[in-house]
């Protein structure tokens, strides 16, 4: 059964088709959640939050748009929602929360888990709409449209936002080793020092 | 850096996709082939893309969506029982004050009523009425000059006397008003006793009252 017709029963009030949206796309807004939030327990309950307001404002969903890209953008909200909350932007992740899988030799394997460590660091200190942006994009596959569609603005703002992205990531990944000691040295002053 | 690598440099990632315009990606292409700091600039994009897509995503065991799937559902079937009612119609939401309204008009539809009803004690007697009395009281005007009505409640009584069967043989039994002794006083002695004779029999028959014969008889 396609989504439309999974989403039409969904809005008369049947629980089993939307379950089986469900199902279908579990996995997808789990790691979305997964990849905004850092955390494994508030990607699981983000994921059922974002599937619980689905549910609730389905019969609002007039079909102009995928199911999937209104589901993304209803599980951004809610990641948004939580970052802004909590004040979680920029937190420190714990590398050792990833399964590293295929890598064959321990030295290997360390230099990998070494790689991601330093790429998880750098995500965390991307802004949450930059690290959405390289999530859809490299992640979920959608393009410059969908995206746009999912956070708002034109597809020429998410181009140049996933560009932007990209390239500081790049950045926060080549100065990662010099981040610890260079995080603030003497902030508030040497902001106003420079102001002037 | 020189300008032209800032603006190419700009676009670059979203070079190896194609994403750009055939305008800018002739133009990328046309100045990596010079120029080696944007190819190396490029190469650290691309890195950190394949770092990006060979990081391990989160994949639960079976064992975590069937737990997500359990509190889930009963998520959405506690929403499903508590969907609130539907709210009312848009007319049945009026205010309040608004209700006056139609009280008022309930108030003097039955006042309305109250005034016209003629059997409501208290009000006041109808002009219409008092004016038909007048017109029955001329149009027979006539006849009553000549032999004028007796009162009811003397008619009562020779009707009640008539009908206890009692025989009136004289004069005296009747019991007349002025008015028809008067109309008596005007008649000759046979006159009056073929009245009173006409008199007793209508009343023994009951066809007649003493007031109509006394017209009919003027």
């Amino acid at each position: 059964m396609t989504d439309p017709q999974l989403v039409a029963r969904a809005q008369e009030g049947d629980l089993p088709a939307f379950e089986e949206l469900v199902k279908k796309y579990q996995r997808e807004i789990y790691g979305l959640a997964y990849r905004l939030v850092l955390d494994a327990e508030e990607a699981k309950d983000l994921t059922q939050q974002a599937f619980m307001q689905a549910f609730v404002h389905i019969k609002g969903f007039r079909q102009q748009a995928q199911f999937r890209t209104w589901l993304f953008r209803i599980a951004i909200n809610q990641c948004y929602n939580y970052l802004k909350n909590r004040k979680k932007f920029g937190d420190p992740v714990d590398c050792d929360e990833y399964v590293l899988v295929g890598e064959d030799s321990p030295e290997e394997e360390l230099v990998a888990q070494e790689d991601h460590r330093r790429l998880y660091a750098a995500l965390s200190r991307l802004p949450a709409k930059q690290r959405a942006v390289i999530t859809l994009k490299l992640e979920q596959g959608l393009s410059y449209e969908e995206i746009s569609k999912v956070l708002g603005g034109t597809a020429g703002a998410a181009r140049v936002n996933y560009c932007q992205a990209l390239k500081t990531l790049k950045k926060y990944m080549q100065n990662e080793d010099d981040y610890e000691v260079a995080v603030r040295p003497y902030p508030k002053m040497v902001t106003r020092v420079s102001r002037r | 850096m020189k300008w032209r690598c800032a603006l190419i440099q700009r676009w670059l990632p979203a070079y190896p996709d194609g994403d750009l315009s055939p305008f800018w990606q002739g133009m990328v292409r046309s100045h990596l082939e010079k120029c080696p700091a944007c190819r190396e600039e490029l190469a650290g994009l691309e890195a950190v893309v394949m770092n990006l897509k060979a990081a391990p995503r989160p994949e639960p065991d079976q064992a975590f969506w069937d737990n997500f799937n359990r509190e889930l559902h009963l998520k959405l079937a506690q929403s499903v029982q508590s969907v609130p009612e539907p709210p009312p119609a848009r007319f049945l939401k009026m205010p309040y004050y608004l209700l006056g309204a139609p009280a008022l008009a309930g108030l003097l539809l039955w006042v309305a009523f109250g005034y016209l009803n003629p059997e409501r004690p208290g009000l006041p007697p109808q002009p219409q009425l008092s004016q038909e009395q007048k017109a029955l009281e001329k149009t027979p005007a006539a006849p009553r000059l000549a032999a004028p009505a007796p009162a009811p409640e003397k008619s009562e009584a020779v009707m009640m006397v008539s009908q206890n069967g009692h025989d009136m043989h004289g004069e005296d039994d009747l019991d007349l008003d002025g008015d028809l002794d008067s109309t008596l006083a005007g008649m000759t002695e046979t006159e009056r006793e073929a009245f009173l004779k006409k008199v007793r029999q209508h009343e023994k028959d009951g066809s007649c009252t003493r007031e109509s014969l006394a017209v009919c008889w003027a």
